[in-house]
């Protein structure tokens, strides 16, 4: 049975808004009526963000994950996102090889995916920490990233994790660089413009300060606003689609 | 007509030391982890692993020092456990060969099998050090005189797959996420069926476009239920959390990874596999 994962001490502005559910709203607002929206593997906010954002403003987004599953919606919220039931409402099933056709045709609006470490540029590393063939630490590997991130129109990058170590000015090993619009993390929002990323947004908990002590490249802070905190019909929304906060095992360790 | 339906022992006794092994599933759902025990019980040695996405059953078997190469774009256990532990243990100590490939280069590499052409050409991939790290070679487009990834063909000798249903002569029905296992079928010289039930011939006759796995490609079938665990099947079991927690804890120290195939792995015989 799914066992979620009980992690506490977030830093907390008095309202009580933490890092998860900041992350999830961002996510969500990003997303348009009407376009096709994929995450792949060890997704749970970019789930729960695709999820809030039909429920809000979106209702005839597609959704398309790793199982085949196209807008499903499963009774609970599983914590691995190639799940069966992921495949739950959904009338047909779109293979995976078939949705990275989708992208390499161009016909992919929006990717979510994740990177270990990510550079000013905007491209991620999910391979090695060290050389290739002598790795200090061997990652997962980067999934479908390679094949994904220069297809897709666009990708949102996202980490649970904000320090220098993640966000560095140039990765050692890049294992996909490509169409990233934007970067959400638990402090703030990048998006990602003339080449560079650059700050949109600092969330309500968080400071200038502390972003550009926590980011391993230079970033402008001058005029940057706060990100507007969830409204009460986010988290209401957000609380009937992940009640058991599921996407707190992002959150891990 | 020779006789598919086998013991799982029987099926996993024909592949042979150094095969390219293609393995169903993703992740921690609907792997053939009972054949993958088999496979850890014989003794094999050697294996290459094909897998778009894997978890338990890459990392046990790299574990076991049954496989030293890994073919794949993803080994982790995603959130739920992390990284893999048996896996990265001996990529960082150079024990195996990690071939990362982008999951579409995994799907690209068979379908050039499949199609016998020697590679594909692919979308993507040129921006990312994989090229380099992994000698990725590019084609130009004669037409267009474009630059494009060129992916080298993987013909794997042996798909190994779990499947929910199939009939006595191997063909084999998937309910819900299909993943790679079809192309897989295809592209590798011969597969290798575990299967929930076993249903009659007449039932697939009945409804020849259930059949996700034709027979005709099948070398073995085995009835072995519960032959994913402890990954998931389909709607019919959850994958098994506590089970895969004790595997991570086991995973800290050589010792205890012993000890716990001993106990999981090797006493387990084969009761799964039901006599015939």
């Amino acid at each position: 049975m799914n066992q979620v994962t009980q992690v506490s001490s977030f830093p907390t502005d008095a309202g009580g808004l933490t890092q998860d559910t900041m992350m999830v709203v961002a996510m969500a607002r990003l997303l348009c009526d009407g376009e096709k929206v994929f995450h792949g593997v060890a997704s749970p906010l970019p789930m729960v963000a695709i999820l809030l954002a039909q429920r809000l403003h979106a209702p005839n987004l597609v959704y398309i994950n790793i199982t085949g599953g196209i807008n499903a919606h499963p009774k609970s919220l599983p914590l691995t996102t190639v799940d069966p039931r992921l495949t739950h409402g959904s009338h047909s099933i779109f293979k995976l090889a078939e949705l990275f056709d989708m992208s390499a045709r161009g016909d992919l609006d929006t990717a979510f995916l994740g990177g270990v470490q990510i550079d000013a540029q905007g491209r991620i590393n999910m391979s090695v920490i060290g050389p290739y063939d002598h790795p200090k630490v061997r990652l997962p590997g980067g999934a479908g990233s390679a094949a994904i991130l220069p297809t897709a129109r666009r990708t949102i990058l996202w980490r649970t994790k904000h320090d220098p170590r993640t966000f560095v000015e140039k990765l050692s090993f890049v294992t996909a660089g490509g169409n990233v619009d934007r970067v959400v993390t638990p402090l703030c929002v990048f998006v990602k413009r003339d080449g560079r990323l650059q700050l949109e947004s600092i969330h309500p908990y968080s400071s200038a300060e502390e972003v550009k002590q926590k980011t391993g490249f230079p970033v402008e802070t001058e005029g940057v606003p706060v990100t507007p905190p969830p409204t009460a019909e986010e988290l209401a929304a957000l609380e009937e689609i992940d009640p058991q906060r599921v996407r707190l095992v992002e959150f891990k360790e | 007509m020779k006789q598919k339906q086998t013991t799982l022992a029987e099926a996993i006794a024909s592949v042979a030391d150094g095969s390219i092994v293609a393995l169903g599933g993703n992740t921690i759902h609907r792997a053939p982890c009972a054949a993958a025990h088999e496979l850890i019980r014989q003794q094999k040695r050697r294996l290459e692993l094909i897998k778009t996405a894997g978890a338990y059953d890459v990392d046990v078997l790299v574990g076991a020092g049954v496989a030293d190469r890994v073919s794949a774009g993803f080994i982790g256990f995603e959130n739920v456990f992390g990284l893999a532990p048996q896996y990265r243990r001996a990529a960082e100590q150079g024990r195996i060969q990690v071939k990362e490939h982008a999951c579409y280069t995994v799907i690209t590499a068979m379908r050039a099998a499949v199609q016998g052409v020697p590679f594909l050409p692919i979308a993507g991939m040129l921006n990312s050090d994989l090229m380099q790290a992994r000698g990725f070679k590019t084609v130009i487009d004669p037409y267009s005189g474009e630059e494009l990834a060129a992916v080298q063909a993987i013909r794997p000798d042996v798909a190994i797959l779990h499947v929910q249903e199939a009939d006595e002569e191997g063909n084999g029905r998937i309910y819900g996420s299909v993943y790679e296992d079809d192309l897989m079928a295809r592209a590798a010289r011969r597969v290798i069926l575990t299967c929930e039930r076993l249903i009659s011939s007449e039932e697939t006759a009945r409804v020849p476009e259930l059949t996700t796995i034709p027979g005709f490609l099948v070398s073995h079938v085995v009835l072995v239920p519960n032959g994913a665990h402890p990954c998931s099947c389909g709607d019919l079991y959850d994958y098994d959390y506590d089970y895969l927690a004790r595997y991570i804890e086991a995973c800290s120290t050589p010792e205890r990874f012993q000890a716990w195939l001993e106990e999981n792995v090797k006493a387990e015989k084969t009761e799964k596999a039901v006599s015939l």
